[in-house]
């Protein structure tokens, strides 16, 4: 069982920075998936961690040896590509096989045996003699799976490994990934785009952009407590509604948001996190908007919208409404009796809302309480 | 649409089918009746010169004058036989098989380690070295004839089976079209590789080239076409009638004058020969060498 550790790792193309000073550390049996939009580094980042590409600068640590100079061959490593990577001229049996001699010291009594474990683990016995181009997409990416696997490598290195299959099936192998880790426990690294993968996935979720690190938590934490903007809206579907907003009375007593269409005011611990600042961005989840019903009777602090799209979701009714001049989406029941044009009150949570700075985007406060305090890891 | 009938689509489809079915052949028909009497005149043409010699090559004179002159004659065994034994046909075609064969697998073993190199390789300046693989294009065999020439009997080479074939060997076009082959395969099958630490030789031999098995017949196809049909270099660098290749012997044949007249049926006979090693090929071979100009034109 293998920790992985990137300390400032950089890599330029030509005059392209791709990743910049990347500090991460990948635990003993960890699931961690590294997510972030097309463009932010990551496939980078993991091409760098299996010695596909060369770093410009800074170390890779796998067990505390530095291995940024060693061939691919000498991390031992195995990577599950986006399209598979199978080797279209052999059988499933053969695209297992075919590395092993090179990779390890296997005799050919174990290479059998480890083919049939996980022949047996990934339920492709049937595939062994079949040729890639006779498997279903999911049939190829089981075998490329079970040809990581039988190598018996140190971390599992995947990128993108599921995008190339249709939603249903995505979501069946998601669960069988899951399952794949818990059985063995190998050090895996997971790149992917999607930011449901990579929170029903991963034991902790680095997110990148812009070739840094954004945060690195658990899926929760990184829901509930988003370092900046960045992550804040890029997880969670649909995104966060940002509001910008005046602060009043931060100084001396509980601090209150002015929009320009509401004023919201904030419990008195957040006035030390947002000091005499003047102006910040509130940031509220669509699911933590609820419609004011009549039976609520007057509500303190509601927002009044006016709604311009409605999208019935079937578990839910997503209502994009204006408020002031701004847009926020709110998720409503799904049988609120709700008209395009309806001039509504929408109510929040107030255990639920994000201040963010107006300039840097850094998260300022969160007003949910918690044992432990929120561990931030901007990248700004 | 106010003042038109409507009548729904489906009615409308109905009643052209209909009519379809009772009338003329529609126009889509006699495009395609148009088309293949098109193709089969273009054909004609072409094997009409083809099919001329293959009669010629049976009859005593060869001389055609009319259309009734276009009727096989009686003499194929003595004609073919004459030509193979007396003439040693045979001799030159098994040179021109001799000499085919080794320019193609020597072509085929530089290219395909040329193309390796140029595609997996990071060597420095590895575009203007391509660039001046692809130069060499311009100054094909017949080009360099003199100097060549000078330099291949320096080398004490005349009248050999290597003056034949080494000028030939190394090929650009080959080099090319395994290069844009060998960029089609998918860069993560080579990294695969890669971190299973298979070396360059063993991901030669058992994916490189198991990956590339259609390419490599459709170009060797070609490549035996051409090396067949050399005429003008052998003609220069071969002395002894006995080393020389099918085509030049063609010209011999040609040069054998009896009674004053050339001997066109024994011509036409040997030309039928000559035509037989690259037809074959081209018949039993002719679905990868399709898909190798396929690439070429990408």
């Amino acid at each position: 069982m293998t920790t992985v550790t990137l300390s400032d790792l950089r890599k330029e193309f030509d005059d392209v920075t791709a990743v910049e000073s990347i500090d991460l550390e990948v635990r003993d049996s960890e699931f961690l998936v590294i997510v972030g939009p097309s463009g932010c580094g990551k496939s980078t980042t993991l091409r760098l961690i299996a010695g596909l590409e060369r770093a410009t600068d800074g170390e890779v640590r796998m067990d505390g040896r530095d291995v940024v100079d060693d061939e691919p061959k000498e991390r031992n490593v195995a990577m599950v590509f986006q399209n598979y990577a199978l080797y279209p001229h052999m059988t499933g049996r053969r695209n297992m096989t075919f590395g092993m001699k090179s990779a390890g010291d296997f005799t050919d009594g174990e290479i059998d045996d480890l083919v049939a474990e996980a022949a047996e683990m990934l339920d492709i016995a049937d595939l062994l003699d079949r040729k890639p181009g006779a498997m279903s997409g999911g049939e190829r990416q089981r075998v490329a799976l079970g040809r990581a696997i039988v190598r018996d490598p140190d971390v599992f290195l995947m990128d993108e490994p599921l995008s190339n299959l249709d939603a249903k099936l995505r979501i069946q192998m998601r669960a069988e990934l899951s399952k794949l880790h818990t059985e063995l426990e190998t050090t895996t690294i997971y790149v992917t785009h999607d930011q449901t993968e990579a929170m029903t996935l991963g034991d902790r979720v680095a997110v990148m952009n812009d070739g840094r690190v954004q945060q690195v938590d658990p899926p929760q934490r990184l829901y509930d407590y988003p370092a900046n903007r960045f992550v804040a809206e890029f997880i969670g579907d649909p995104a966060m509604n940002m509001l910008p907003a005046t602060v009043d009375g931060a100084d001396g007593g509980a601090p209150v948001l002015d929009h320009r269409a509401f004023t919201l005011p904030l419990p008195d611990d957040a006035s030390s996190a947002l000091d005499d600042r003047s102006s910040a961005v509130l940031g509220v989840r669509p699911e933590d908007l609820y419609l004011v019903e009549a039976s609520d009777g007057a509500y303190p602090g509601s927002i009044d919208a006016t709604v311009d799209v409605i999208e019935p979701l079937g578990d839910s009714l997503l209502l994009e409404c204006t408020v002031g001049e701004d847009v926020i989406r709110a998720n409503a029941n799904p049988r609120a009796d709700v008209d395009h044009g309806d001039a509504l009150e929408l109510r929040y949570d107030p255990e639920r809302l994000h201040v963010f700075d107006a300039d840097t985007g850094r998260a300022l406060y969160h007003s949910a309480t918690t044992d432990e305090a929120p561990v931030m890891h901007a990248g700004d | 649409m106010l003042g038109l009938i409507q009548y729904p689509a489906r009615l409308l489809r109905a009643t052209k089918r209909q009519t379809a079915a009772l009338a003329l052949p529609d126009r889509r028909d006699l495009e395609t009746i148009g088309l293949h009497l098109l193709l089969v005149g273009s054909v004609l043409l072409i094997v009409f010169p083809i099919l001329v010699a293959a009669i010629v090559s049976t009859k005593q004179t060869g001389i055609v004058t009319g259309l009734a002159d276009l009727v096989p004659g009686g003499h194929v065994v003595e004609n073919y036989r004459t030509v193979l034994v007396d003439y040693q046909f045979g001799r030159f075609m098994w040179n021109s098989f001799l000499m085919a064969t080794v320019i193609v697998t020597g072509k085929l073993a530089l290219s395909i380690f040329a193309a390796t190199a140029i595609v997996y390789y990071d060597l420095p300046y590895k575009d203007l070295l391509f660039l001046f693989i692809l130069f060499t294009l311009l100054l094909p065999v017949p080009v360099r004839f003199i100097p060549l020439f000078q330099l291949v009997a320096d080398m004490g080479w005349t009248n050999s089976m290597l003056a034949i074939t080494v000028p030939y060997l190394a090929s650009a076009t080959t080099v090319f079209i395994l290069r844009q082959h060998f960029l089609s395969i998918p860069s993560s099958i080579v990294e695969t590789a890669k971190l299973d630490g298979v070396g360059p030789l063993k991901f030669m031999a058992f994916v490189l080239l198991p990956m590339s098995k259609g390419i490599l017949v459709g170009v060797s196809v070609i490549m035996f076409v051409f090396a067949w049909n050399q005429y003008l270099w052998p003609l220069v660098i071969i002395n002894a009638e006995a080393d020389q290749v099918a085509q030049v012997g063609l010209a011999l044949l040609e040069g054998d004058v009896v009674g004053g007249e050339v001997s066109w049926s024994l011509v036409m006979a040997g030309s039928m020969l000559t035509l037989l090693p690259p037809l074959l090929l081209l018949i039993l071979f002719r679905k990868p060498l399709l898909r190798a100009f396929v690439i070429q034109q990408k």
